[in-house]
């Protein structure tokens, strides 16, 4: 059983949220914290992550376009503030490539990470993370320290569907409302997006009729056998 | 002091093939370049990429760098960047660079841009274009500060043709001690595979859902593969189901290829999955459904029971 | 009068919304094909908490009060096209859910809530009978005290959810001369000896909701399972239809929803004679009837859900909102087929299969004749 200190998880990722709750359940963690940044009008997601169980909920408002280094940067304040063993998150809200906010912010904090993480086990009574990596040259298995940052893969766990029950008791739940002012971080985008274009598309060919056909289109017209 | 700081990936034999299209976006980011190799035992390895044009080859080569562990690579190649005085440390898209240099740009407080397609240099000032929304918009960005992180899209650049001089190599110094020492290595699966990697094949086939099991995926997808000398990839619902495994997953969130011919076969054309292939040459598809979204942007569509007509196009490709 | 949901109203039904359109993916062409019940749904519902809606907290259940538990079933209808699993879903809330919270003993309570809100165990309703069903409380099933327990005799037909049932309603008589103040309620386990779930019954519609015939022959019920008093079984069963009447159509006003806005898509992109077809004026017509309808069934049916909130009776219309619901929702199926024309008629457009469980609402809770008998009476007549 690990010791005392809570677990964070960022942004609010469903996939990050159930690990977080089974690893709780497991007896393996006492408390689970989840930290989002976003404007008011996020509340809703943020009760349904509560919902599913959450112990409990910090909102950092703002209403900025953040790039990842600036959400790193403010939830390396966070870190400090609420010290948990590990930090757990799933696919990043801001920036649709996702996966760097988890990488930049174990930098800023100079943890040990883990990233696409299809697996995770704890070893030496939670002082270590055994993770199964996703990677494009296959599986990976690694260990690391805690306290840590993992990220998610998409393949960890299939996340539990929200119950009324669940959603009637967040109600009651308060959530805590933090500010970048009060974490003493000051964070500007460095990041300008000049212009957005719609992508040159392609068309639809056309449709063959046999194997045959398809092959001597490829052989003789596209020469690509 | 070098301009740009440009790192390889390499599987401990060879350099991976498509990491060296970030050599081309150092070129086109003018100024002079590095080419950064870590590992133990690379010695070959950083011999075999001296003729890109590079001021020097960078090694690190020491047994705690056996393995690409995140937390030490990223210090040595920050430390690097930081010793020569590059203003960029660019890549080529892939789990490695994706694990490793979000975070050297935290330690360089470094804004970083990942899947960079193209550059431009107005005024002076570099305007990257990338990708967004599934590939269906491309936005062009600035970044601000003296210091930049990047990962270029290996299908958007040439890897460059070894020719010139070669560059000196030069080893990076740096204190192992002093390395962090809070991951350990613990396994990798080792694939058996003797078929093309997916960013580097000429010709990749991919499957679906509709290949039902492994072995049907296999005899198929692999049958027509190997028939073709190419690689195999596979939707994530395929490989959600077992049926191929998570690093031949092609789309936005698994890899991106850009082959000269791809083959799509019981692929509806999830958007994800067309992100991960619109810049292909030629798209085959084969599928049952006359109206899947896969049809709209296929050189070449055949419609019909993937089970009959694939056995039929490998015996026709052997012939 | 204010007819707008609270916020907290609007985020329980937005979550129920959201619930059914993600998670309720069945084929229901397949399912309704072969007759298939989808137990994997009700789990999902039972976990998600919609048969324990109206059933107070410390027994499992949400506490939802008339008004907010029929804007729940209203989305869910909207948003889930298994109108059978939505029928097996009332059935098990307004036979056996509502009427052990009326009138159920605390120890029954605390034995079967808990499993019932949370859909593991299903309830089931046996009150019909061959020979007995417009005409309710004629019923031949008989019910003997001998000491502590009961032994019943007879035969049920029509029992919604029967081949599934765990927790069977089963009302039976004492004494047959009493007439209506005979019959009596009993909780019946499904593996209880003498109880037999015999042939299941194949219908034109709701077909993903099982239902069968029920024998019981000398079947011993301990008298513990008595639901209510004995001989009090006929109120028992009128107050529950109260419930029952006034929030088994909620769902088909969804449906109703859903079909209208089917509709106009159709007539917007459907081109004949070179233009939409909603152009034309026979069809922007029965458009507009659907929606009409859809708006008077919405509110016969929050009014009758609200009285009940305001502890009135309602009873009066509920028996309205049944009638006149189960009417317009067989008319608005019949008006989306004629606007899908041929295609309407097919299996895959699933219109038809609308239409074949909506003719069912005229028949249960008591046939559109009955209500409207009913009706008159209260009025006067």
């Amino acid at each position: 059983m690990s010791e005392a200190r809570p677990w964070i998880i960022n942004p609010f990722d469903e996939i990050a949220i159930e690990e977080a709750l089974r690893i709780r359940e497991r007896g393996e963690a006492r408390e689970v914290v989840g930290v989002t940044i976003a404007p008011s009008a996020a509340e809703e997601q943020i009760r349904a992550a509560l919902a599913m169980g959450l112990d409990r909920a910090l909102r950092v408002d703002d209403r900025r376009e953040l790039d990842p280094y600036a959400v790193a940067r403010i939830l390396l304040a966070v870190v400090r503030q609420e010290k948990p063993d590990l930090v757990l998150m799933g696919k990043q809200a801001v920036d649709d490539d996702a996966n760097q906010v988890g990488q930049m912010l174990a930098g800023l904090l100079n943890w040990p990470q883990a990233t696409f993480v299809s697996k995770i086990e704890f070893l030496n009574g939670g002082q270590r993370a055994q993770c199964t990596r996703e990677t494009d040259r296959g599986l990976e298995v690694i260990a690391v320290n805690l306290p840590a940052v993992v990220t998610t893969d998409l393949r960890l766990n299939e996340p539990r569907y929200v119950s009324l029950p669940g959603l009637m008791k967040a109600r009651r739940r308060p959530i805590e409302l933090l500010t970048c002012q009060q974490l003493a971080v000051e964070v500007q985008p460095r990041t300008t997006v000049a212009a957005t274009s719609p992508a040159p598309r392609r068309s639809a060919g056309l449709k063959v009729e046999s194997v045959e056909d398809l092959l001597v289109r490829l052989r003789q017209h596209e020469k690509v056998l | 002091m070098i301009q740009t700081l440009v790192i390889l990936e390499h599987d401990g034999h060879c350099v991976k093939r498509a990491s060296l299209s970030a050599v081309a976006l150092a070129r086109q980011l003018g100024g002079s370049y590095a080419l950064g190799v870590l590992g133990s035992g690379v010695a070959e390895i950083a011999d075999s990429v001296r003729s890109f044009g590079a001021s020097v080859v960078l090694v690190a080569d020491h047994p705690a760098l056996a393995e690409p562990r995140a937390d030490c690579y990223a210090a040595v190649i920050a430390e690097t960047a930081r010793q020569r005085g590059a203003s960029t440390v660019v890549g080529t898209s892939s789990t490695f660079t994706k694990d490793i240099l979000p975070r050297v740009a935290a330690l360089l407080d470094a804004p970083m841009l990942s899947d960079v397609m193209a550059v431009e240099i107005k005024d002076g000032v570099p305007c990257y274009q990338r990708p967004l929304s599934a590939g269906s918009l491309c936005a062009t960005v600035k970044l601000q500060g003296d210091v930049r992180v990047l990962t270029a899209r290996g299908t958007a650049f040439h890897p460059p043709s070894p020719n010139g001089a070669p560059s000196p190599v030069e080893p990076i110094a740096f204190d192992a001690a002093s390395l962090p020492n809070g991951t350990q290595f613990v396994s990798r699966e080792r694939s058996t595979s003797t078929r093309p990697d997916l960013t580097e094949a000429r010709v990749v086939v991919s499957g679906g859902r509709p290949l039902k099991d492994k072995e049907t995926f296999e005899r198929l997808i692999g049958g027509l593969a190997d028939a073709l000398g190419g690689a195999v990839g596979a939707t994530r619902a395929a490989v959600d189901a077992g049926m191929a495994p998570n690093a031949c997953q092609v789309g936005q969130t698994g890899t991106v290829v850009a082959p000269e011919l791809y083959i799509a076969v019981g692929v509806s054309g999830a958007i994800q999955h067309l992100a991960g292939i619109q810049d292909s040459r030629v798209i085959v598809a084969i599928n049952r459904d006359p109206d899947a979204p896969i049809f709209q942007m296929a050189n070449y569509g055949l419609v019909g029971d993937l089970h009959a007509l694939v056995p039929r196009l490998i015996e026709a490709v052997r012939a | 009068m204010d007819f707008t949901w609270s916020k907290e109203q609007t985020e329980l039904l937005d979550a129920v919304q959201r619930f059914a359109s993600q998670r309720l993916k069945a084929n229901v062409i397949e399912s309704d094909r072969n007759d298939c019940f989808n137990l994997e749904d009700w789990k999902a519902c039972g976990q998600f908490g919609i048969q324990g809606l109206p059933a107070p907290v410390e027994y499992g259940g949400l506490g939802m009060d008339a008004l907010t538990t029929v804007g729940a079933l209203e989305r869910l209808g909207y948003a889930c096209k298994d109108n059978g699993l939505l029928f097996s879903i009332n059935a098990h809330l307004w036979t056996v859910v509502m009427p052990l919270i009326t009138a159920g003993t605390e120890q029954q309570k605390r034995k079967y809530l808990p499993g019932l809100c949370n859909g593991t165990l299903i309830g089931a309703n046996a009150m019909s009978e061959p020979n007995s069903g417009s005409d309710a409380f004629s019923l031949s099933t008989t019910a003997q005290k001998a000491g502590a327990k009961y032994v019943l005799n007879g035969s049920k037909t029509f029992v919604t959810n029967g081949p599934v049932g765990d927790l069977f309603a089963v009302y039976a008589t004492v004494d047959k001369s009493k007439g209506a103040h005979g019959v009596s309620g009993f909780l019946v386990e499904r593996n209880t000896p003498g109880l037999v779930i015999a042939r299941k019954l194949e219908k034109m519609g709701l077909r993903t909701s099982p239902m069968a015939e029920l024998y019981l022959e000398d079947c011993e019920v301990p008298a513990e399972n008595l639901l209510g008093t004995e001989g009090g079984g006929s109120f028992l069963f009128t107050r529950s239809m109260t419930w029952e009447r006034g929030c088994i159509l909620a769902s088909a006003v969804g449906s109703m929803q859903r079909l209208l806005e089917t509709c106009v898509r159709y007539a917007n992109t459907r081109k004949q004679f070179g233009q939409p077809i909603g152009k034309f004026q026979h069809v922007a017509g029965k458009i507009v009837d659907m929606k009409l309808r859809l708006e008077t069934c919405r509110l016969l049916l929050y009014r009758g859900a609200w009285l009940r909130t305001q502890g009135k009776s309602g009873f009066l219309e509920a028996s309205l909102a049944k009638l006149h619901i189960s009417d317009c929702w067989v008319k608005t199926c019949e008006d989306a087929l004629q606007i899908h024309g041929g295609y309407g008629y097919m299996v895959e457009y699933e219109i038809e299969r609308e239409l074949r469980d909506a003719l069912g609402s005229r028949l249960y809770s008591g046939t559109s004749e009955i209500q409207r008998n009913l009706i008159a009476s209260l009025l006067g007549l």
